[in-house]
Parts: structure tokens; C-alpha cells; sequence
């Protein structure tokens, strides 16, 4: 068991609410993620094979600008991991390893967090992004898209907790 | 008014990235010290054993909120010109429930998942290597899937336009669901707690 060093969730919550108020303030968008990863499998697409990147109608939104990378979403997300990694090293938080669930194999683990990654990464582009730019900035907007990806998200996530008891507990 | 400062012109293209890189910043610094770069956190909600990510995602919710409409009833922020994240019903429904099964699964989701990185987690890569896959094949299946993208548009539509309230009801009612949820929450895992 690892000591428990992290803020209350309300506090950093609160963080997280300016945060974001932040950036609608500064730039009049919220925070993102997923497409982050979008614009990334876009460009790696292109640089495997430009010819049949060219024929994926989803990706010529990402594709039609002269340097796709040069994105907000692109340089948040790495500040995202710059200010997770100060915030872990300064609480002596940081630790190299391969998390998985007590008692469960590291293959296992392997597959349910590529499994779990393709599916986030489908379901982000199909719902027009993730916990970040539609529930969070989309529930604190109050726009509607929001709150139906809230509910659905947590609805799923507690059926499927049932069905797959002894993933993580 | 002449914020948002960026839709108004006072911040160039360039230095958009580097306030890019600064929201990010504390955007990670926070969702790490809230124990949200960790997978057991991040899935205890679903286990109903650990409340840290609706403790954590509601008060942000609510404290942006306000700021945000406060800002925007003070003329101090033209709300307009915020770009308000578009409502497609059943895309954004479906999307959500396969978003749900991903996390779980993952343990993580797209913004947690960098944080998890961050914080020295290598399970974290094979997830966000996933969601690069899993990004190519939604543009893969796109021109099946188009038609379903598209449908049950309703534009950037918002609860109070909806409701037809003022958004200060709407705001009241996120603050009573959040305060009866908080209370219930650590109500329930000080129960937990005295029973184990």
C-alpha cells in the first residue's frame, strides 16, 4: 500500500474549476484531450502512408493546415504531462512502474489498457471528445452535449463495474 | 469587454501555444495531486470505494460555472464569442456508454491517462498508444459511421436555452445535485471506513 499524499478532490477540483475558467477567459475554449491524440494518429497516418491518409475524410479536417501539430490541443497536452510530473516528483509521488490491479498478471494489464485506450479513442471522436472538452468543459458551459456524455459515461461505467467485478477491486 | 482575449485579438496565434502550454500545466499539476493520475482512484468511483474523480470533476464543474456565467452577467467576458461544445443527442450518448466500458477497462481516460504518464505510470503509454489506434480506426469506419455522426444535431444548444430558464436556476440546481452527492458520498465511505 502506497502512503496516500494527494490533495482533497475538492481541492484540487477547485484547481481544476479555475483552471478552466482560465482558459475560457484567456483563449474562449475549455480544456481537451482526446483530440490531442486525434491530430497525433492523423499525422503518424500521413507519415506512414501520405496516400492513404489523403483518403480518410476524417482526417482532412486535421491534414488541410500546414503544420497540424502547431495545435492548442497538442501543446495543453504537453504541458498536461510536464505539470503532472512536477506535481508527482515534488509530493514524492513519482514512481516508475506498470500499474496494474492487486493480484492480476501483467499481460492481462497490457491488454485491458489497449483495449481500453482503442475504445476511448473511438468513443472520444464518435461523442466529439472525452471527460475533458465535453463533460467537464461541456457540463461546466451547461450545454447539453455535456451532461448526456456525463450520464452515459457513468451509467456504462457502473453496468459494466458489475459485469467485471474483479478488474479492479 | 475585451475578453476572451484571444477572440478579441490581444493574443497573437504564438503565444496561444505557450498559454497552451501554462493551462496544461496546472491543468496536470491538479488532476495528479488530485490523485487522478492514478488508475485505482480513477475507477473506484465504478467500485463505489473511492469518490475522488465526482468529488474532484463536480466541484470543478461548478466552480468554472459560475465564474464563467458571473463573468459573463458582469460584462466582463463576452460569452458568445466562448466556443460552446455542439450537442449531437444519440452520437454523444452512444459515444459516452463505449467512453464508460473504455474507461474502465483502461482505468483511465484521454487527460488522466497523460497525467498517469506523468507520474511515472508505463500502463499509461499502452493506453495512450491505444487511443492513437483507436482514433485511426474511427477514421477508418468514418464513411459507415457518417451518417450516425451527423444525425440528432442540435447545435450548440445549452440546459437554460432548453429549459428556457436563466442559467442561475440551472447553476442552483448543479450546486443542490452536487452538495446532496458530496454529503452522501462521505457519508458512504466514512461507512466503509468504521466497517473494515
Amino acid at each position: 500500500m502506497e502512503k496516500n499524499s494527494f490533495w482533497s478532490p475538492y481541492l484540487a477540483g477547485i484547481g481544476l474549476g479555475l483552471t478552466l475558467l482560465a482558459a475560457f477567459y484567456i483563449m474562449g475554449k475549455g480544456l481537451g484531450a482526446s483530440s490531442a491524440f486525434s491530430i497525433v494518429s492523423a499525422v503518424a497516418t500521413d507519415k506512414l502512408n501520405p496516400e492513404y491518409a489523403k483518403g480518410l475524410k476524417y482526417f482532412s479536417r486535421y491534414l488541410s493546415v500546414d503544420s497540424p501539430l502547431k495545435d492548442w490541443i497538442v501543446f495543453e497536452i504537453l504541458g498536461l504531462l510536464a505539470g503532472a510530473f512536477t506535481g508527482a516528483l515534488l509530493s514524492r509521488n513519482f514512481r516508475l512502474k506498470f500499474d496494474k490491479a492487486a493480484g492480476g498478471s501483467s499481460r492481462a494489464r497490457f491488454f485491458t489498457a489497449l483495449a481500453g485506450g482503442i475504445l476511448l479513442g473511438f468513443a472520444g471522436r464518435l461523442a466529439r471528445g472525452c471527460t475533458s472538452g465535453v463533460a467537464l468543459t461541456g457540463g461546466a458551459q451547461l450545454a447539453l452535449a455535456g451532461w448526456l456524455f456525463v450520464i452515459s459515461m457513468f451509467i456504462s461505467g457502473f453496468i459494466f463495474a458489475a459485469i467485471f467485478r474483479r478488474l479492479w477491486s | 469587454m475585451n475578453s476572451p482575449l484571444f477572440e478579441y485579438g490581444l493574443i497573437s496565434e504564438g503565444a496561444g501555444l505557450i498559454v497552451a502550454v501554462v493551462i496544461g500545466f496546472f491543468f496536470g499539476l491538479f488532476l495528479e495531486r488530485g490523485g487522478l493520475g492514478n488508475p485505482h482512484k480513477l475507477t473506484g468511483v465504478f467500485y463505489l470505494r473511492d469518490f475522488a474523480v465526482p468529488k474532484a470533476m463536480f466541484t470543478a464543474m461548478v466552480v468554472a460555472s459560475c465564474g464563467l456565467y458571473s463573468l459573463g452577467d458582469l460584462k466582463l467576458l463576452d460569452i458568445e464569442k466562448v466556443w460552446i461544445i455542439p450537442t449531437y443527442f444519440w452520437p454523444q450518448i452512444v459515444g459516452g456508454a463505449i467512453f464508460g466500458l473504455g474507461y474502465l477497462l483502461a482505468g483511465y481516460c484521454p487527460g488522466t491517462a497523460v497525467a498517469a504518464l506523468g507520474s511515472g505510470r508505463t500502463d499509461a503509454l499502452v493506453t495512450i498508444l491505444g487511443m492513437i489506434a483507436g482514433s485511426v480506426l474511427f477514421a477508418v469506419v468514418y464513411p459507415a459511421l457518417e451518417g450516425f455522426y451527423l444525425s440528432s444535431g442540435m447545435g450548440t444548444v445549452t440546459l437554460p436555452s432548453i429549459l428556457k430558464v436563466n442559467h442561475w436556476v440551472v447553476i442552483a440546481f448543479v450546486l443542490l445535485l452536487a452538495g446532496a452527492m458530496f454529503y452522501y458520498m462521505e457519508r458512504f465511505e466514512r461507512k466503509t471506513r468504521e466497517n473494515s
